[in-house]
């Protein structure tokens, strides 16, 4: 029985039996003939004698001819090099048949030829569905499985299972697992969809239904799509017409949108509505006007908290390591929390578990190496390192980012003026390293390790000034940044039986940034003896997370399933400022222990409606208080087009990433945890709705939101030194306010075609209220009342050209409208600014337009080997102002812009090996 | 078809419904526009005459010093009992030549009316600083780098058990002549310094950028003068921004009263 099963799991079910058995015969039969014919015939003849399904077009197959000695080589050989000769490709579906295509876009009218001319079948016909095997004996029994890629044995997600002739229909979970109940019998049909999948179609029978089934896909060729079913995924990006506020990235069909530098999942999703799209200088997702710091992002189950790199130029994440990502905008489930607005799900890649596959993506920004190896029959091992190097685009992103005319903010005076002009030394890199076993069939243990870091070092001896020769020895001045993440999890998936399974997690996290600026050295004191001495700053915030969590689900019947689990988590932060090696000005240390639970039901009364009321509840240590969270969604199928949906639900957050502002070295962010006196715990209630509009080619979705917020913090450090001389002193400042947030997205997308892409508008409103600026409500930072999208995506044979147009209402800003001087004790002066109400003013409004080309390179049998590809960011080179820098000078104010990064060429190229 | 065209149609009316709707929704403006109200600036010293000035805000690429003096307002200044009138001097400013009206513990509110605005600020007069002394007389600047530059080599001490704000205020009565350090060239001769509320303040080699001849003056403050010190609004961007704080009402600048101690010192 055991052998059964293992056999089993290897072939799995799936008509894909008839493809490995094709494969078979191209690779264990050779040829040694001499062929002098029309390319047809040699055809036939294979076909004739090899027992194939071949089809192709004649009339321009006639025309080609094959003069060939074949010396005992491979079917496979042989095909390939008469393929190679005529630069045609040839591919096998997973029903076993063989396609010569001249271009990859054949394959549709190819599979609906019915002329037979364009046959040559052997005496295997065709595989189609087999009949049952026996009258049905079993009846209303639930069947459970798996869905993995047939090469490389890798779970897939969101494939849409049903029963052929009934309303029975479920989607994979992220591990690949499904179960549907109450199959009338056993002679019944499994169909299988998944998004860059061959369909796949299976006759029950009673020896199936005894065990989990493994279903195998074949990947579909890269062509447009032409498989329609309503609902099916199909595109880069996806709504789930079926909730309210989810989104879903595949990041391997990345390469088909324009990018700078790398392919990016979180700027992915910038694309879509209600994600905004003008904050160049972040990756971090300004989600239907709330703030980075209150999107939650999970990346394997442990949290991360520093999202990019590079000034926010790149995500952190990267997309080879990655299987799916999800951004739930809003009303998220109560799996969720410690968040105000969103939540991003990011999966890690499970790897190959047949074979060795290698691949490298090169940029004019980064090298991006990874490797999938199956280490034992039942482990995988992913592994994908990227890092920057300086390069041409990497510089010209770290001057735009480092420009100011600003003086003040840094670390006051320094050592001696003089030429200070060196280039920093600066990269960034990040690694994945995930392992996965399967320990048995119920058991799945994954390692996942996540580390990134950004260095920005401008440490370098100072030439000394010649009056300063005869007492000064040497200078150093030491000046870097260094920020990152190292996060790590373990998860012990267990199914405990067919209906009930759970995950349980061991997670770590942390996040640091650190700051270094000081200048040391040595000088000869009145004696002639040498001294050292060392001044400046050094910064140092660093975040830890250790937590414990257990997510469980039990699928009563396909109209009940239950999911609950409870969690425990550390959080500590550090924040510490010290001057001169000796003064310390801020030294913070907090943690904080959390814990809790949540509980929610997902109900089907009808196929028709979905409901999903859910709780959680959450103690947090520093507040003493226990904190509950009810949340619902529902959505309702109207007809075969319409779906209504809805979302609501309470939302709290403990901890608050701050900026501390630093003009000449740009801002920095760290994390502080909420406590009982000058950071309180956020809160806020979502109540979002949106009707959606689907046919087979088009997507129309409509969704409103609206949200309240409160215990919002702004946090300021400023380092006042107004006193010549003085020691500095640090002023920490805390204002709590609150805000709400308002808004109606529209998505239009065209989902089939050559031409596929969408149109994104978003009409928003986000106001904060803080005393400390009035009793008025002011546009928050990120407000932004309209956004336009429009993504266009052209397929032409191997070719993808998109086009990527952005317009944005400008930001908000606050401006000086007068100034004015008084003077001081010392006869000196001090000029200062009116300056408008808060954010009162708008900066020009934002566009840009980025295209790109990307060229398939493809195997001769079709599968894909990699790309090149080039994408021009910003085509027409509008200045887009990121904020105003004022300086006053002479009594007067001078106004510069600090603008985003104008045209910016990049080319890609990604190799694939197995 | 028929039928799903209407949909969409009515779809998209009921989106264009609802755009509409919202656009039509008042806009609520929390600008406010303070940049006509008029800069005040007022130093009451006990004993000494009154002087308020007033002028109008600068335009932001106005390079002069101060905006056009306001002129022809009736600008008062009341210590709780008696209210006196201000005269206007020929340059603009509002003085009252009696050095007897202000005295240590009093409150004295200004007020004028100036376009629609009433215009009022309140001070109290500081106590005078009490044993203002230093432990020496002088001092020698020989380094330029190294720790030693930050040793105290003289200590400026006074009595303050109510922990009063105050400012040293540093004035080199040989003025930019003798500079002890070139990379200061920038820096000015006199400068104050921010004693945090204590009795005593350390003086190192780094605190001086002239030699010369010194005049320390301790001045006893109040709050909205070290406010208008602390804030530094020369170099921000439009994330930053903010208005100085000011304790003048309906108006911006200062109006505050101090009373000072001096002694003289040598740096050499």
């Amino acid at each position: 029985m055991k052998k059964l099963l293992l056999l089993l799991m290897i072939i799995g079910f799936s008509l894909g039996g008839f493809a490995q058995q094709t494969q078979k015969i191209l690779k264990k039969n050779s040829i040694s003939k001499f062929y002098t014919c029309p390319l047809d015939k040699f055809l036939d003849t294979l076909a004739l004698d090899y027992h194939l399904n071949i089809v192709f077009e004649r009339d321009s197959l006639q025309k080609m001819d094959v003069v060939e000695h074949f010396f005992n080589e491979t079917l496979k050989d042989a095909l390939e090099k008469v393929c190679s000769d005529y630069n045609l490709h040839y591919w096998i579906e997973a029903n076993g048949i063989i396609y010569i295509l001249q271009n990859t876009d054949d394959l549709a009218r190819l599979k609906k030829t019915k002329n037979a001319g364009d046959m040559a079948a052997g005496t295997v016909k065709p595989v189609q569905l087999p009949d049952p095997v026996a009258p049905p004996s079993h009846f209303k029994f639930s069947i459970s499985g798996r869905v993995v890629d047939q090469g490389s044995g890798e779970p897939l997600p969101s494939a849409t299972i049903s029963i052929r002739n009934t309303n029975l229909t479920t989607i994979t979970r992220g591990d690949g697992n499904f179960i549907l109940f109450n199959i009338p019998s056993d002679t019944c049909v499994v169909e299988v969809t998944n998004s860059g999948y061959q369909p796949e179609k299976i006759r029950l029978d009673a020896k199936k239904i005894q065990e989990p089934m493994v279903i195998e896909m074949f990947t579909a060729l890269n062509t447009l799509n032409e498989v329609t079913i309503t609902g099916k995924k199909s595109g880069v990006m996806n709504t789930d017409t079926k909730k309210v506020g989810v989104l879903e990235l595949n990041p391997a069909s990345l390469d088909k949108l324009p990018n700078i530098g790398e392919k990016d999942i979180l700027r992915a999703f910038q694309l879509m509505p209600g994600v905004a799209a003008t904050n160049e200088s972040s990756s971090g997702a300004y989600v239907r006007g709330g703030t980075p710091d209150q999107n939650l992002v999970v990346f394997d189950g442990f949290t991360i908290y520093q999202v990019d790199h590079l000034y926010g130029f790149f995500s952190a994440f990267n997309s080879n390591a990655v299987k799916d990502v999800q951004l739930y905008k809003g009303g998220f489930s109560s799996q969720f929390g410690g968040r105000l607005s969103s939540v991003t799900e990011i999966n890690g890649k499970d790897g190959n578990k047949n074979e060795a596959n290698y691949g490298v993506d090169l940029s004019l920004l980064s090298v991006n190496a990874f490797a999938e190896i199956p280490v034992t029959d039942n482990s995988t091992l992913v592994l994908a390192v990227r890092r920057s190097y300086q390069g041409p685009l990497y510089n010209k992103i770290f001057s735009q980012f480092n420009t100011s005319t600003v003086q003040g903010g840094g670390p006051g005076r320094g050592g001696p003026g003089g030429p200070e002009q060196t280039t920093p030394a600066s990269h960034f890199y990040d690694a994945d390293l995930r392992y996965t076993n399967r320990l048995d069939k119920n058991d799945l243990i994954t390692w996942s390790v996540y580390n990134g870091q950004d260095n920005t070092d401008n440490s370098r001896a100072l030439d000394i000034p010649s009056f300063l020769t005869s007492s000064v020895n040497s200078i150093n001045i030491t000046d870097y940044t260094k920020y990152g993440n190292l996060g790590s999890s373990v998860k012990w998936f267990k199914k405990w039986t067919d209906n009930i399974y759970s995950n349980t997690y061991i997670t770590y996290s942390s996040f640091f940034n650190d700051r270094n600026r000081s200048t040391s050295g040595t000088t000869d004191d009145s004696n002639g003896d040498a001294v050292s001495f060392e001044q400046g700053i050094v910064e140092k915030n660093s975040l830890n997370d250790v937590g414990v969590k257990s997510e469980w689900n039990w699928e009563l019947s396909n109209k009940l399933k239950f999911a609950y689990g409870g969690f425990l988590t550390r959080q500590a932060t550090n924040y510490n400022y010290v001057q001169n090696d000796t003064s310390t000005l801020v030294n913070q240390r907090e943690s904080a222990f959390s814990g809790g639970g949540y509980a929610e039901l997902l109900i089907d009364p009808t196929t028709k409606l979905h409901l999903q009321p859910g709780v959680r509840e959450t103690w947090y240590g520093p507040t003493g208080k226990l904190y509950t969270e009810p949340r619902f969604s529902a959505s309702y199928v109207l007809n075969d087009h319409f779906t209504l949906k809805a979302a609501t639900g309470q939302f709290y957050q403990f901890m608050n990433q701050v900026t501390q502002e630093d003009i000449l070295n740009g801002n920095r962010n760290f994390w502080l945890l909420s406590n009982k006196t000058d950071i309180p715990v956020g809160s806020a209630q979502h109540y979002m709705g949106g009707v959606s509009y689907e046919t087979d080619k088009f997507l129309v979705d409509v969704e409103g939101y609206y949200k309240t917020l409160s215990g919002l913090t702004e946090y300021t450090l400023r380092q006042s030194n107004a006193f010549q001389g003085a020691a500095t002193t640090i002023t920490q400042d805390f204002y709590n306010g609150t805000g709400y947030a308002k808004g109606i997205e529209v998505l239009l997308q065209k989902k089939l075609g050559n031409y596929t892409g969408w149109i994104s508008y978003t009409l928003g409103q986000a106001e904060d209220k803080f005393a400390v600026f009035g009793n008025n409500y002011f546009p928050a930072d990120q407000d932004v009342t309209h956004e336009f999208k429009t993504i266009n995506m052209y397929h032409y044979y191997r070719w993808n050209f998109s086009a990527v147009w952005l317009f944005s209402t400008g930001h908000p800003y606050t401006a000086p409208l007068t100034t004015y001087t008084v003077s001081t004790l010392d006869g000196g002066t001090s000029t200062a600014y009116t300056v408008s109400g808060k954010n009162a003013l708008r900066l020009p409004d934002y566009h840009r337009l980025d295209i790109s080309a990307t060229y398939d390179l493809l195997k001769i049998s079709g599968n894909k080997i990699g790309s090149i590809g080039i994408s021009l960011f910003n085509v027409y080179n509008h200045t887009n102002v990121w904020y105003k820098e004022y300086q006053i000078q002479n009594y007067a104010a001078i106004a510069t812009n600090v603008d985003y990064l104008g045209f910016t060429p990049n080319l890609t190229l990604s190799l694939r090996w197995k | 078809m028929e039928i799903k065209r209407y949909k969409i149609k009515h779809l998209v009316l009921l989106f264009i419904a609802a755009v509409m709707l919202y656009a039509c929704k008042k806009e609520t403006t929390s600008a406010s526009n303070n940049s006509n109200l008029p800069v005040v600036q007022a130093y009451l010293v006990a004993g000494k005459p009154i002087t308020v000035n007033v002028f109008s805000q600068k335009a932001l690429t106005d390079t002069a010093k101060f905006g056009p003096a306001i002129k022809g307002l009736k600008v008062s200044i009341s210590d709780g009992s008696n209210t006196i009138q201000l005269t206007q001097s020929s340059t603009g400013a509002y003085t009252y030549a009696d050095s007897t009206f202000l005295a240590t513990g009093k409150t004295y509110t200004l007020s004028f009316s100036y376009l629609t605005y009433a215009v009022s600020a309140k001070t109290v007069m500081p106590a005078k600083p009490v044993n203002f002394a230093a432990t020496h007389s002088g001092m020698t600047i020989d380094a330029l780098l190294g720790t030693s530059v930050l040793d105290t080599l003289v200590n400026l001490t006074w009595t303050n058990p109510d922990s009063l704000r105050s400012v040293l205020v540093f004035n080199n009565l040989d003025g930019t002549s003798f500079a002890a350090d070139t990379r200061f060239g920038s820096a000015s001769a006199n400068f104050e310094l921010n004693t945090y509320q204590g009795s005593s303040y350390p003086l190192t080699q780094r605190t001086f950028a002239y030699y010369g001849h010194y005049q320390i003056m301790l001045c006893n403050v109040n709050v909205e003068y070290i406010n208008l010190l602390s804030s530094n609004t020369t170099g921000s961007t439009s994330s930053s921004l903010s208005n100085q704080p000011t304790n003048v009402v309906n108006g911006v600048g200062i109006f505050t009263a101090m009373q000072a101690d001096t002694l003289s010192f040598l740096v050499q």
